[in-house]
């Protein structure tokens, strides 16, 4: 098991700098840089002034040696600082990255906790009005968009309570209550979608792994319908869902940013947004870097959680 | 419909700009003269005198976008200075009218063409309970025409030609000017890039994140992407204000979500786009509120060196100058709530060219004399274009109807929408033949007109090859000409020039909305696009 996750973590540093790269050179092929925005709306600046505001931003220089400067801080623990306020990167990730990770499991633990008993239920109790109504709450649940069920929650919500959840961020440490009354309308609306997917597969899994020889002869030893269904069958058909999830951390945290603009939640996406949208290279480098990592890993523990569940896959 | 219109109506009790200059001796070259700033802040409290004002209470304001930071000098977004506005003074301010108000400076006198003496009002106190000084204005100057990150040295193009700032006691000194420059008053009244800040302020405090300033709030602090917090500044120098005792500034992106909160009432009051505003007129716990804006949207063209195009010629510029419908845009577009503009916004005190000008001979829409131009021109079967532009807000709607207008001349436009930073990419490198964009705020007159001038580094990338003597004259004039009262015929001639050979063809003026509870009072919408009624806002209830 260890020669397993040395490995896996040995294949996941080059595909960490080749992304490293590629973001660098995207974000600079971008057209337009800060200087462009900055001075966007003045006719009256010349190219000298320009010149000097590069250089205050540390804009000069070749892409080589911006791109040495930038990953070498990184070995250094120095992200940079943001070209629109100076504040270190760091720290602006790790705020972001505070909210955006709360909101991201809030919403895989909603997707899960819903997701897979009802993709259970749909699949043993096949073509009957539970299969049907789970299928067509799954079909619903891919087609919405989040945003448009995001805006719905919080115009019903303000219109029939006049209520919305709290503007101000909340941390879950000084108010439990107070924080989840604040996350839990974006975290239905971003994991509509992921419990969809979820209950999909596990009912298509769930279907397949119910016909296999083991679980008739389980059966056919006596031992109890629901004993066979959790220990037995469940515990196989996880392993693609798992695989889903995996994915799924990834893909919640970059889809983020329209639901943390709708509910203003200052996390990952919306300031990575904010970035693009400001051409702040340090700011935009370090998230989508992040983004990456963090879909790295979650494969990594994708891998890693297959040898738990399944333990020949760890020992091939 | 229950708009309120809240910025059209005069208030009493103020100068104009003109009667102030008057008042301050300005009277040219080599004069030298004084006069006191009168005036106090009886506009706000004047037009409520039915109802009693009550004090206290907490305001919570929607902004729609984050500002990056709250440094009070080089701050290129105009949220950076929804974001401090409330925190900052500056030597003169001005009223809803764009009317000059003494603030900080309680007179200055010109010495000379290039010398300005101003007199500080005594007893200010900053937050941080220093008094306000020379050495504090001769601080704030420098770093205006130097700011410091996270400010940028972008904005230094808007500084007036300033050289220095002599000390001659605690509270006289003088500005010394490279040259005769008119924009002056104008820039510190603007404020936006003209606070004044206590001596040492950027060892003192984070300036991206706190501030202190003179304001009648004194900030809290600013949560990037979250909020700025204010409460009450006690020792206000302006007596009697502020009325709340504390107010929120949280940042909602989303329009929606500042539709939903303030239907909840979780926030007091926000800026939300024409139909999202109109459609809150019912609701009974809030009111619509309306005002001009500086914001216009234009049609820029290129004319560059070593090229051929159709609307080098005057004949084609002038064609799209008539062939546009104005009144139609207004229409589709912007419900009826939008207004002819010139290359000077209408509202923008006395400078604009008049609508009655405007729509009956500058900008009048005539389909047969614009045909007749073209033909004349020889472009009677018209010609292919691309116009780029932004791709949110109304522009790309404003485009399809100028697209669909100019078909009638046989002008087959395509429109390309862009994201915001790609677009400012092309338009500052020149790289477009047509482009539908806008203008916002300026501090004087002459930043409206100033790109049309040679000196203007922008003219060599975006028209060399364009000609208007007579206009550049004006406008070369105007910047230097301190009197207001000759300077106003200055430029409205420069303006007529431009409009007869127009290189950059207005459009229309968009009205702003802000939609508001029932218990905030005394609010308005400013015309500069900032959220200064907020300053003297109280609330019932």
């Amino acid at each position: 098991m260890g020669g397993y996750i040395l490995r896996r973590i040995a294949f996941a540093i080059p595909t960490i700098f080749v992304v490293s790269i590629g973001i660098f050179l995207m974000v600079r092929l971008l057209p337009g840089d800060i200087i462009d925005i900055l001075f966007g709306g003045d006719q009256t600046a010349s190219e000298a002034v320009k010149e000097q505001a590069r250089e205050q931003l540390g804009l000069n220089g070749s892409y080589p040696e911006q791109y040495w400067r930038w990953i070498s801080g990184i070995f250094q623990g120095d992200f940079g600082f943001s070209l629109r306020n100076t504040e270190p990167v760091s720290n602006i990730v790790v705020d972001a990255l505070t909210v955006t990770l709360e909101l991201v499991i809030l919403a895989l633990l909603i997707a899960t906790v819903i997701g897979v008993p009802l993709g259970v239920l749909s699949a043993v109790k096949r073509d009957s009005g539970w299969d049907l109504g789970a299928r067509v709450g799954g079909l619903v649940g891919l087609s919405i968009p989040s945003f448009w069920l995001a805006t719905l929650l919080l115009l019903f919500t303000s219109r029939a309570f006049g209520w919305v959840p709290p503007l101000v961020y909340i941390s879950p440490f000084d108010d439990p209550i107070g924080n989840l009354s604040q996350f839990i309308l974006p975290a239905i609306s971003i994991s509509v979608f992921t419990m969809a997917i979820v209950m999909r597969m596990v009912r298509a899994t769930m279907l397949e792994v119910l016909g296999q020889d083991y679980v008739r002869t389980a059966r056919a030893k006596g031992v109890g319908r629901r004993t066979v269904i959790s220990k037995h069958a469940l515990r196989n058909a996880l392993i693609p869902v798992v695989t889903i999830i995996g994915f799924e951390i990834g893909v919640l945290i970059g889809g983020a940013a329209i639901i943390e603009t709708i509910f203003g939640l200052p996390g990952v996406g919306y300031v990575l947004l904010q970035a693009i949208f400001g051409r702040d290279y340090p700011v935009i480098q370090a998230m989508t870097l992040l983004i990456a990592c963090t879909f790295i890993f979650a494969n990594l523990l994708v891998d890693l959680l297959y040898g738990v569940l399944d333990p020949r896959i760890s020992q091939e | 419909m229950s708009d309120e219109t809240t910025s059209d109506s005069p208030v009493g009790g103020e100068l104009d700009r003109r009667e102030l200059l008057k008042r301050a001796g300005v009277v040219g070259a080599g004069a030298v003269a004084a006069g006191a700033l009168g005036g106090t802040a009886k506009a706000a409290t004047k037009r409520h005198r039915a109802t009693p004002i009550k004090k206290g209470g907490r305001l919570v304001w929607g902004l729609e976008s984050d500002p990056a930071h709250v440094a009070p000098f080089g701050g290129i977004l105009t949220a950076n200075h929804w974001a401090k506005e409330f925190a900052y003074d500056s030597l003169v301010e001005w009223d809803r009218n764009l009317n000059v108000r003494p603030a900080l400076a309680e007179k200055f006198e010109i010495l000379s063409k290039t010398a300005i003496r101003w007199t500080l009002k005594r007893g200010i106190k900053f937050h941080n309970g220093k008094e306000l000084t020379s050495a504090d204005v001769k601080y704030s100057v420098e770093r205006m025409l130097n700011p410091p990150l996270p400010g940028s040295i972008s904005t230094v193009a808007q500084v007036p030609a300033i050289d220095r700032v002599q000390v001659v006691s605690k509270y006289v000194f003088i500005l010394h000017l490279k040259q005769s420059d008119a924009r002056i008053i104008g820039f510190f009244a603007w404020q936006r890039y003209a606070p004044i800040v206590p001596e040492g302020l950027y060892d003192q405090i984070n300036v991206s994140r706190n501030a202190i300033g003179t304001g009648p709030y004194r900030m809290l602090g600013y949560e990037p992407n979250d909020r700025i917090e204010y409460v009450k500044n006690p020792n206000f120098w302006k007596k009697g204000f502020p009325y709340m005792n504390s107010m929120q500034l949280k940042i909602l992106a989303d329009e929606q979500a500042r539709v939903a909160a303030l239907k909840a009432g979780a926030i007091d009051g926000a800026t939300l786009s024409v139909d999202v505003a109109r459609s809150l007129a019912n609701d009974s716990n809030l009111r619509v509120l309306k005002g001009p804006n500086a914001g216009f949207r234009e049609l820029q063209m290129t004319i560059k060196r070593g090229e051929d195009k159709p609307w080098h010629k005057q004949g084609v510029r002038l064609a799209v100058m008539h062939g546009i419908n104005r009144a139609d845009i207004i229409r589709r577009v912007y419900s009826g709530e939008a207004e002819y503009s010139g290359h000077v916004p209408p509202g923008y005190g006395p400078w604009p060219l008049s609508d009655k000008e405007l729509k009956e001979k500058y900008e009048k829409f005539d389909l047969p004399l614009a045909k007749k131009l073209m033909a004349d021109a020889g472009y009677a079967n018209g010609f292919k274009v691309t116009m780029t532009t932004f791709a949110q807000q109304d522009y790309p709607l404003i485009s399809a109807v100028v697209q669909s207008q100019l078909k009638q001349l046989k002008i087959d436009v395509e429109i390309v929408a862009q994201e915001a930073g790609t677009f400012a990419a092309n338009n500052g490198r020149g790289t477009f033949d047509w482009d539908l964009t806008g203008r916002g705020m300026r501090g004087d007159v002459d930043g409206y007109v100033a790109e049309f001038h040679p000196a203007a580094p922008v003219f060599n990338i975006w028209y060399p090859e364009y000609r208007a003597v007579k206009a550049w004259r004006g406008i070369g004039n105007g910047r230097i000409q301190l009197d207001p009262a000759k300077r106003i015929p200055i430029y409205k001639a420069a303006q007529r020039e431009l409009m007869l050979n127009p290189v950059q063809i207005p459009l229309v003026a968009i009205k702003k909305y802000q939609v508001v509870r029932k218990r905030v009072q005394n609010m308005y919408v400013a015309f500069s696009d900032f959220n200064t009624g907020l300053r003297n806002v109280w609330l019932n209830g």
